[in-house]
């Protein structure tokens, strides 16, 4: 039997999982070394299908389950919305397991629960069926649960069942949504059938009101996943108790899962309703974007304003798909990617404040730069890439959505609504320095004891310096990233609009 | 396989037969043998040829008649199926179990092979009197079996509750089926679906009607009727809580099937007439029992309690069948027993397990399962997983195909029951809390001791059994969806 590339993508992390499960005792101490293996073939099959010249015929599918009236399958697609989010799951995947190489407590739990999470998001990203799509997002909880509430801090059994009930409630009535999609179309071809291809491509012959209704449903669920402002309160408190490598993997490729699911389900299933609600996803981006920045400036925990800010950052997204031009998608995609990249920076450089100098909190720090110069450069990187530093990924994230969405307001005769994205810019640039400036520079802070602090670990550094790498390698040339992109916007733009 | 020239005439009742044999000479072997073990084993040796009987009844398509009485077919088949793996489960676990080796053995065997029978004769049944007295084979086998644990007051008050309540809603169901025979001059359901539509509606109807979903409404433990079920599946004894949860309630539940669904659908005579608002009735009562019991689930402490709970819920989530009234959902609704049976049975397994190793019933008693007895842990984490609707287990497949059932079928959407899928979604939700709470007690909080603990073997196969189960029916769903499916189309 031949096995796909794509099949391969799910199965060895799974397991990869299922070995370092059963590691325990006196052999926890190699859990590491396997999971490492694991997840670096992975991105090795990673790269092979993103550079396979024909993505398309990749795809792979048999039937799941056959009911009379009802078909699911286990199908596996890749295309340019995906590929990206692949790549980025088996890189940060690997590079979590080198960063928590030092992890003590369990270490063969924690490479099991990271390896799990990659099953999930690899599942969520390749899935070609609804049925598939909503098992492999449900699937991407429980190791998140577990990892919270076993490696999370004090606070953290609050945060994990926050996190848990929150996201199950929203994919629940994302799941309502699923249903209407397919008996909809079910009862336009005498068979139900969970495919992508089939109900992407009835969906939008459908009735309007329909759409409109059901676009509501799965939005809300991919919204809370986002998460988008008022619906993210789960996200500071997940990621204030997580772990850093369960940060790491939160924030740079779950929170990728809600925009992936608007863009996949509603904007190419749903036209209509994306026409329809267009200035309601318009108002919560600018809403996430300018509330997640001012969330930033009040924050004394460091990890907490790098939350918030992910909630701004993802925002920009929303903001793109909401302009829904082909520069507004596309510059969404490759967003979500930047961010995905630098959010792996930031959460592994608060997650070494709290390890190494005692505490995140703001007020405590300072002048840390003199003690730890190769961890205050890594910080400084992360901070600038994440304001929109030109030369670094964040900046082609960034200007672009602006402009794209510069273009449409201009369209639209609004053009004083660019004065949010100037204020957020501005906010942005504004909670970072002066982060930056409370927690590096200026004199050695005297309310902590910083003998202990000690600087970046040998695998930490690695780990660090391979997304530094990334983040000014397509800073340079976003190019790399934006070919994988621009054969699906294109041919998106014009299936829909 | 053919049975028909080892049971003749009587194929049809085949299953039944193998199980009043049992029930006849259990407590006479006990008397013989003087060991509990041999008892247990004759038992089981019993229930496992009248499982097999069936299986290939089942997979050989059998249709026939027996006595003129009851018919066996794809559903009852099924059914039977059901409740003889709910037996199976019991059976296995009782030699085991420190609650239930000092009862006399031999009568408490030969009442769970009586109770059983009860259900099965039911599922053959097409006729209002063949159910009652079906039903009632299986209440006063279950009233006495709660009272078989004779030094535990719980047990005593349990029976007690059970009794009474049981004794109310045979006195309410008499008294609705005494009506409609009343109106009608007959038992058999199809007739009286016919008659119905000749004659109209009227009030006498409507009251008939009335009483006999109360009174079967308590079998199922639906809200308003449900009081009895926690208290009595405390009291029991565990494996007797374990029959009666998964077993019991789903004869209850079948019984809803078999009459008003027949009733309203399959004739669709008195469809036409009052469908609308028999649906609307069982829609109220499902959105009710869920949320009803999910929200007291959350402050249980017990966790028999709390399963209790749970098991009143997942009543509440089968019940949306009985809105939606249409194959699909019948087929979901069937589905959803089966994968209920395994994940609740399971649950009950490992508490009796827990039982027997020395721990008590106390949510705060799992602290630090996780390091006591790992693969207990696991398995207690997938079933309560499952029951929450956590995909890929059982509980997930199933609940998805009974969810989307009131969505939809495959003639489109029908916005008439989307608000109960909402309750029934937002219930999933609330229901992940208290299972969660369990979870976490297991895996993250710290317990007493890391001692690890042994349970009896049997124990241990029923509990693999049903992992083993949860996991296979959530992953391929199809290897009982297809029965469910025949069953659905046979009944309807």
């Amino acid at each position: 039997m031949e096995i796909s590339l794509l099949t391969l993508l799910i199965v060895l992390p799974l397991i990869g999982a299922i070995v370092t499960l059963f590691m325990g005792g006196e052999r926890q101490k190699y859990a590491k070394y396997v999971a490492a293996a694991f997840s670096a073939i992975t991105l090795v099959i990673a790269l092979l299908v993103m550079f396979n010249d024909d993505m398309a015929s990749l795809a792979t599918s048999f039937t799941w389950i056959q009911t009379a009236d009802i078909t699911i399958s286990f199908s596996l697609m890749v295309d340019g919305l995906s590929i990206l989010m692949v790549f980025l799951t088996a890189l940060l995947s690997l590079l979590v397991v080198i960063f928590s190489a030092e992890e003590e407590d369990r270490p063969n739990y924690f490479h099991t629960l990271v390896l799990a999470m990659e099953v999930g998001l690899m599942g969520v990203y390749l899935a070609a069926d609804y049925f598939l799509f909503y098992v492999m997002w449900e699937l991407t909880l429980i190791p998140m649960y577990f990892m919270i509430s076993w490696y999370g801090g004090p606070r953290r059994h609050y945060a994990a069942i926050k996190f848990f009930i929150y996201t199950h409630v929203a994919s629940l009535v994302m799941l309502i949504g699923i249903f209407a999609m397919a008996f909809e179309v079910g009862s336009v071809l005498g068979h139900v059938d969970f495919s992508f291809a089939t109900i992407n491509t009835m969906m939008p012959q459908m009735a309007d009101s329909f759409q409109v209704l059901v676009f509501a449903l799965l939005f809300f669920g991919f919204a809370v996943k986002m998460p988008a402002v008022p619906f993210h309160t789960w996200l500071p408190d997940a990621h204030t108790e997580a772990p850093t490598g369960g940060s790491v993997l939160l924030a740079g490729v779950m929170l990728k899962m809600g925009s992936y699911g608007i863009i996949r389900v509603c904007v190419e299933a749903l036209p209509a309703g994306l026409d329809y609600w267009q200035w309601v996803i318009i108002a919560i981006a600018i809403l996430s974007i300018i509330y997640g920045a001012y969330g930033c400036i009040a924050q004394s925990d460091l990890k907490k304003m790098v939350a918030f800010s992910s909630i701004s950052h993802m925002g920009m997204v929303m903001l793109g798909i909401g302009c829904g031009t082909e520069a507004g998608i596309m510059f969404a995609i490759f967003q979500m990617f930047a961010h995905g990249l630098i959010t792996g920076i930031l959460f592994m450089v608060c997650g070494m404040t709290g390890h190494k100098v005692g505490t995140r909190e703001i007020p405590l720090l300072g002048g840390l730069a003199g003690k730890m110069p190769i961890y205050a450069t890594f910080m400084m990187i992360g901070f600038m890439a994440s304001l929109g530093l030109p030369g670094l990924i964040g900046f082609w994230g960034e200007f672009p959505l602006i402009f794209a969405f510069y273009d449409f307001i201009q369209a639209n005769d609004m053009l004083w609504m660019i004065l949010f994205c100037l204020l957020s810019l501005m906010l942005t640039a504004g909670y970072y320095l002066w982060a930056m400036q409370r927690t590096l520079f200026g004199p050695e802070t005297t309310k902590i004891d910083l003998t202990h602090a000690h600087d970046v670990s040998k695998t930490e550094g690695i780990a660090l310096a391979v997304l530094v790498v990334l983040v000014a390698f397509f800073g340079v040339w976003p190019d790399a990233a934006l070919s994988f992109i621009e054969p699906y916007t294109s041919s998106l733009i014009l299936g829909v609009i | 396989m053919d049975m028909t020239p080892i049971f003749g005439d009587l194929t049809a009742i085949a299953p039944m037969i193998i199980l009043i044999i049992a029930a006849l000479i259990l407590p006479a072997v006990h008397l013989l043998a003087k060991k509990r073990t041999v008892t247990w084993a004759v038992a089981l040796v019993f229930v496992i040829v009248s499982l097999a009987i069936n299986v290939l009844m089942l997979t050989d398509n059998y249709v026939g008649t027996a006595l003129d009485l009851v018919q066996y077919n794809a559903y009852s088949g099924l059914m039977i199926l059901l409740f003889q793996i709910v037996l199976f489960l019991a059976v296995l676990v009782s030699n085991a179990s420190v609650e239930t080796t000092r009862l006399h053995v031999g009568a408490y065997y030969s009442l769970l092979m009586g109770a059983t029978l009860g259900m099965m004769f039911v599922a053959e049944s097409s006729d209002l009197l063949t159910i009652f007295v079906g039903v009632e084979l299986t209440s006063i086998s279950s009233y006495a079996m709660v009272s078989m644990k004779r030094n535990d007051p719980r047990a005593a008050e349990s029976a007690v509750k059970y009794v009474v309540i049981g004794g109310m809603s045979t006195a309410l169901t008499i008294y609705g089926i005494s009506m409609l025979y009343g109106l009608t001059g007959s038992t058999d359901i199809a007739t009286i679906a016919a008659q119905t539509q000749l004659e109209g509606i009227n009030l006498m109807f409507g009251i008939a009607l009335v009483s006999m979903v109360a009174g079967y409404g308590f079998k199922i433990a639906a809200v308003p009727f449900h009081m009895w079920a926690p208290d009595v599946y405390e009291g029991a004894s565990t494996p007797v809580s374990l029959f009666l949860a998964t077993g019991s309630k789903k004869m209850g539940l079948s019984v809803f099937f078999q009459i008003f669904l027949v009733m309203f659908v399959a004739g669709s005579s008195c469809a036409a007439i009052a469908g609308e608002e028999v649906q609307y009735l069982f829609a109220i009562i499902a959105a009710f029992t869920m949320t009803v019991g999910n929200v007291v689930a959350i402050a249980q402490n017990n966790i028999k309690r709390m399963l209790a709970y749970s098991s009143i819920a997942q009543a509440g989530y089968i019940l949306i069948v009985m809105a939606v009234m249409n194959e699909y959902a019948l087929s979901a609704g069937l589905f959803h027993m089966f994968t209920h049976v395994f994940m609740k049975g399971g649950a009950f397994l490992i508490v009796g397990a827990l039982i027997c190793a020395g721990i008590g019933e106390k949510i705060s008693d799992y602290r630090g399962l996780a390091k006591k007895a790992p693969f207990l842990a696991f398995a207690m984490m997938l079933f309560l997983f499952s029951l929450a609707g956590i995909p890929p287990l059982a509980g997930f497949t199933s609940k998805f195909f009974l969810f989307s059932s009131a969505i939809g079928s495959v003639d489109g959407v029908t916005s008439q029951w989307v608000w109960l899928a909402f309750v029934a979604i937002l219930n999933s939700a609330i229901s992940l809390y208290y299972y969660a709470r369990v979870v976490k007690a297991m895996y993250v909080d710290k317990g007493d001791n890391t001692e690890k603990i042994k349970i009896p073997k049997p124990f241990l196969a029923g509990i693999v059994i049903c992992v083993v189960a949860v996991i296979v029916l959530g992953v391929y769903p199809q290897l009982v969806f297809d029965f469910c499916e025949t069953a659905a189309a046979a009944l309807l």
